[in-house]
């Protein structure tokens, strides 16, 4: 119990506090702040569970892309505030941070080796969040909002 | 109808749009779409990061063009929600231009924003979570804190010190939180540099440019899509620059 507590639903509240903090800062009113706090909690906890690997955070982010897709169905909203907010937490700034210090020390192995994960975990981001909205329109065409 | 009274409105609301933050390809279906309500066969939108271009032929066959530049812009999504929602409305009802126009014009006096204060307190809080999450305990959580909104101070309250060139921006902020958490775990405050240093620069983090990128990839516009991932790479090169900087200068004392 103690281990699930500390390993998974303390996180997800931080993270979840973490995104609803962003909202403030994007201007982020009403019900989308719970949205975009909720969809960060969730891509972290997926992150967590699948080890805090690069397939991971693809995996997360797919969660993250799915969950924006249903909840801007159901508010009738555009999609782009959730999926912004909600992806922050997972952003590299550890990776930039990291390459940074490997650079400045002059350890270049390290420096490239940290480099290349940050771009991993960049472009793994964005292929899950991508391709999970382009799988969910292409299945749910019906649900897509009335049109504009 | 008057044509260029509707090229202006749809222009207007296009600008609004682009200036919240929106996706490329929602600014220009939303104005294709306007056009189209008011009974325009095929008008032409054309968008860019930071230029909208409407074109119009009236029925006579009389070509009217209007060109927008948009300015360097953050993200409101209450806006871009409000822009959306006035879009879906006028496209529905087609109200008289001089009604449309008014409607559009009172958007961006209309939109709630949180007070500085509270912005502050989201600059605050959000790498005060995020310290925990990287590992940190409550002190390195109070030092993130700290940091951030001596960031929050520098972006919301010094773009008259810094200017308004992003990079340069990034790096001033990047630097002041990288030295500001040295400080703060050489006096005893936190416990890892690292930690505090990472939850601050969170707040800075390319996250909205990566996303767009992403949203333009999706949608086709490969150019937009280029100059947002350049604009993420360059974010991202601009806080390390500062930190490093920040570093150096913390380790001077």
């Amino acid at each position: 119990m103690e281990t699930i507590f500390f390993d998974y639903a303390l996180p997800c509240l931080c993270a979840f506090l973490a995104c609803v903090g962003f909202t403030l800062t994007f201007n982020i009113h009403g019900y989308g702040k719970l949205i975009a706090g909720v969809g960060g909690a969730l891509g972290w906890l997926v992150y967590l569970l699948g080890g805090k690997t690069i397939f991971a955070a693809f995996l997360a982010a797919a969660a993250i892309g799915v969950f924006a897709e249903v909840m801007s169905r159901v508010r009738r909203c555009p999609v782009t505030g959730y999926v912004l907010v909600a992806l922050l937490p997972l952003v590299p700034g550890g990776g930039i941070y990291y390459a940074m210090r490997h650079g400045v020390a002059g350890e270049t192995t390290l420096f490239l080796s940290t480099l290349l994960h940050t771009f991993g975990m960049a472009a793994a981001l964005a292929v899950g969040a991508m391709l999970a909205s382009s799988v969910f329109r292409a299945i749910f065409p019906r649900l897509r909002p009335p049109k504009k | 109808m008057d044509y260029e009274k509707l090229l202006n409105m749809a222009a207007e609301l296009g600008y609004q749009l682009m200036y919240s933050g929106a996706e490329i390809y929602r600014v220009e279906e939303s104005a294709r779409r306007l056009l189209h309500a008011y009974g325009l066969e095929n008008p032409e939108v054309f968008a860019i990061p930071n230029c909208l271009i409407v074109s119009v032929a009236t029925p006579e066959g009389h070509p009217v063009t209007r060109m927008r530049r948009v300015p360097a812009h953050g993200t409101d999504i209450e806006l871009l929600e409000r822009c959306n929602g006035l879009c879906r409305r006028l496209c529905v009802e087609t109200p008289p231009l001089d009604e449309a126009q008014a409607a559009v014009d009172a958007l961006p006096e209309a939109i709630p924003r949180h007070s500085i204060r509270l912005m502050l307190l989201g600059y605050g809080a959000a790498p005060a979570f995020f310290a925990p999450l990287f590992g940190g305990g409550l002190r390195d959580t109070a030092c993130s804190f700290f940091c951030g909104l001596a960031v929050g101070l520098c972006l919301l309250c010094g773009g008259k010190f810094i200017g308004a060139n992003s990079f340069f921006r990034t790096a001033v902020c990047s630097a002041v939180a990288a030295f500001l958490s040295l400080t703060l775990v050489e006096a005893g405050l936190g416990t890892s540099v690292d930690i505090v240093t990472i939850s601050t620069l969170m707040v800075l983090v390319p996250g909205v440019a990566l996303t767009n990128a992403m949203r333009e990839i999706m949608a086709g516009d490969t150019f937009s899509a280029l100059s947002r991932t350049a604009d993420a790479i360059l974010v991202a090169s601009a806080i390390a620059l500062g930190a490093a900087a920040g570093q150096a200068l913390g380790g001077l004392f």
